[in-house]
């Protein structure tokens, strides 16, 4: 369910520079753009993802919006408080989880922690012990709740980033990767725990590498390159600028640049995309013409270079990837 | 008011867990005393004007001004490596007080040089360890650490703009040993040296606490002592308020809170 009333979050034109120092004695200075006059709306209630390559500037985003990274010019707003002028206020307002399993005390037990991130936000001290033990219910880990953190799982370390920013009931979520580095199990809970907050009426804004999360997850998805939008919409939106597409998976055992590039420019190829899985490589080839396709396809490629052949409809992922034009 | 005293000691409770156990500081507040102690007891035990308490005290003091000197800027420095340092900062709490009661729990910790060194001159060298005035002694040693604490809060905020500032404190260590006078008079200094050594907290943290010890400053010297002590520490502590908030703001604008 869709659900946008008034903008939760605002970007304007928002740049954000880096400055980059290279050379031992004769020393050069670069300038970064990781925000290139980035400009989005998120919507009170709405689960908000954020897709696109390394180094497209989503963290960047992520943290501006946090108030860990002042923009070089624009504005950017979380419900209606200036990120920079009224950094207090956003931060009393909002939660934050980065990806990974840094950010937590290791020689503190989970429910220290907990119990000192409460008082850093202020929780009312009558109500810390039931608000920590709460969430250690959510994220289910009351059970070892009193052993410290240095021989948790990396599931329980994220499990408990997301129990903290939950503590003094943030009414914006912010989760930067929070499932990367999750096994399949892990990452299906975390995904349960954040589609409960969105159900509860939280705003969240998603950063994911994982197209299928965002799928599944996302009422509206920005695919932002080179620190620029170049999509918005619902996940059924940018399906739909690839509904023209199928997409040709081959299995291919050594296949070259140049093969790959011959194939390329084929004139009813869209796009195509080389994974590597250990010896071998799948192309991954968008067309129009479907099945059509295969055989051309096949005899493009250097006989028995050729395995596993299938067809099948365009996802998500193909539109990321009409869109940035590469995986990672 | 409640709530800014609970989260400082419960920052200084968060310090004693994480940093009871770090070898650096263990070194500043037990080893290094350790060694200042013995051999300066064992240097100085055969010339007639030797005064034990004067080492006893310097030996404790600098314990507890190595701990304090490098605590401060190694807790964010700490914050940084496990990720925490943004946490902080993007939180609502003041992390000023955060860093100021992170600091705390170290000056309990650093505390225990002063245990040590009169530890050394009873235990291993016999020496009588009675203090001529106790009252004003442990007013002193509590305006002392005051001080103290103050000077490591002026130095911790350096270290969110600049990672390598262990290096710089490791120089000043010990050129403000010699300026404050915690081992030896700073009468045997060059002349020019005694305006530095007035608006160090650490002189007037060995002035107090020397006095108080051995019982050869009266009540005017040590209240000027504490008046000074409480002079160099506040103006520390109020220069350390302003650079926190202009490091926090020149950190964000510079990208360089985290550790990539």
């Amino acid at each position: 369910m869709l659900r946008r009333s008034v903008g939760a979050i605002e970007l304007r034109d928002v740049r954000r520079l880096f400055r980059a120092t290279t050379g031992t004695l004769r020393r050069h200075t670069k300038e970064i753009v990781a925000l290139d006059g980035l400009s989005l709306d998120v919507g009170e209630g709405e689960l908000f993802g954020i897709l696109g390559p390394n180094g497209a500037g989503k963290t960047t985003t992520i943290k501006v919006l946090t108030t860990l990274l002042i923009p070089t010019s624009g504005t950017a707003t979380v419900m209606g408080l200036d990120v920079v002028r009224d950094a207090k206020e956003v931060r009393r307002r909002i939660g934050f989880v980065f990806g990974g399993e840094r950010g937590l005390y290791y020689r503190l037990s989970g429910r220290d922690n907990l119990r000192y991130f409460a008082e850093l936000y202020a929780v009312p001290p009558r109500e810390i012990r039931s608000r920590v033990e709460e969430l250690l219910d959510l994220v289910d880990l009351r059970p070892r709740g009193d052993e410290r953190v240095e021989g948790y799982s990396r599931g329980m370390k994220q499990r408990l980033h997301l129990a903290r920013t939950l503590l003094h009931r943030p009414r914006v979520l912010f989760l930067d990767e929070p499932t990367i580095g999750l096994d399949p199990i892990g990452a299906r809970e975390l995904r349960r725990i954040v589609r409960q907050l969105h159900e509860g009426g939280a705003t969240i804004v998603l950063t994911t590498h994982y197209l299928f999360e965002a799928d599944e997850l996302c009422d509206r998805i920005a695919v932002i390159d080179k620190g620029r939008a170049v999509a918005l919409g619902t996940p059924a939106d940018l399906k739909s600028n690839v509904s023209d597409l199928s997409v040709v998976e081959l299995e291919v055992f050594g296949i070259d640049a140049g093969t790959v590039e011959r194939l390329r420019a084929l004139d009813f190829v869209d796009s195509i995309v080389v994974e590597q899985r250990e010896l071998r490589q799948v192309l991954r080839v968008q067309t129009r013409i479907a099945e059509r396709a295969v055989a051309p396809l096949i005899a493009a490629v250097a006989a028995g270079q050729v395995g596993r052949v299938a067809v099948r409809e365009a996802t998500l992922e193909d539109a990321y990837v009409r869109l940035v034009g590469r995986v990672e | 008011m409640t709530a800014a005293l609970r989260l400082a000691v419960q920052s200084a409770w968060v310090d004693f867990q994480e940093v009871a156990v770090n070898g650096f500081l263990l070194f500043g507040a037990v080893w290094q005393p350790f060694f200042i102690g013995v051999t300066t007891m064992y240097m100085l035990r055969h010339r007639a004007d030797f005064d034990p308490m004067y080492v006893i005290v310097g030996t404790a003091l600098s314990g507890i001004f190595s701990t304090l000197l490098f605590a401060g800027s190694g807790a964010i420095s700490h914050e940084r490596w496990i990720g925490t340092l943004e946490l902080l900062v993007a939180s609502p709490a003041s992390f000023f007080l955060v860093i100021g009661g992170r600091l705390a729990g170290t000056t309990v910790f650093s505390l225990l040089s002063l245990l040590l060194a009169y530890g050394i001159a009873a235990l291993l060298f016999g020496y009588p360890i009675a203090i001529a005035e106790p009252g004003w002694f442990a007013i002193s040693l509590l305006f002392a650490v005051a001080a103290l604490w103050a000077t490591g809060m002026f130095f911790a905020p350096l270290a969110i703009l600049w990672r390598a500032v262990g290096h710089f404190l490791l120089g000043l260590e010990y050129p403000i040993f010699a300026l404050s006078g915690l081992l030896f008079p700073i009468l045997l200094l060059p002349g020019w040296t005694a305006p530095i050594s007035n608006i160090l907290p650490p002189y007037w943290a060995a002035v107090a606490m020397h006095g108080a010890a051995r019982g050869d400053l009266d009540l005017p010297g040590l209240l000027r002592a504490w008046f000074f002590l409480f002079l160099t520490g506040g103006a520390l502590l109020l220069i350390a308020r302003l650079l926190f908030e202009r490091v926090l703001t020149r950190a964000r604008r510079a990208g360089t809170l985290a550790l990539s």
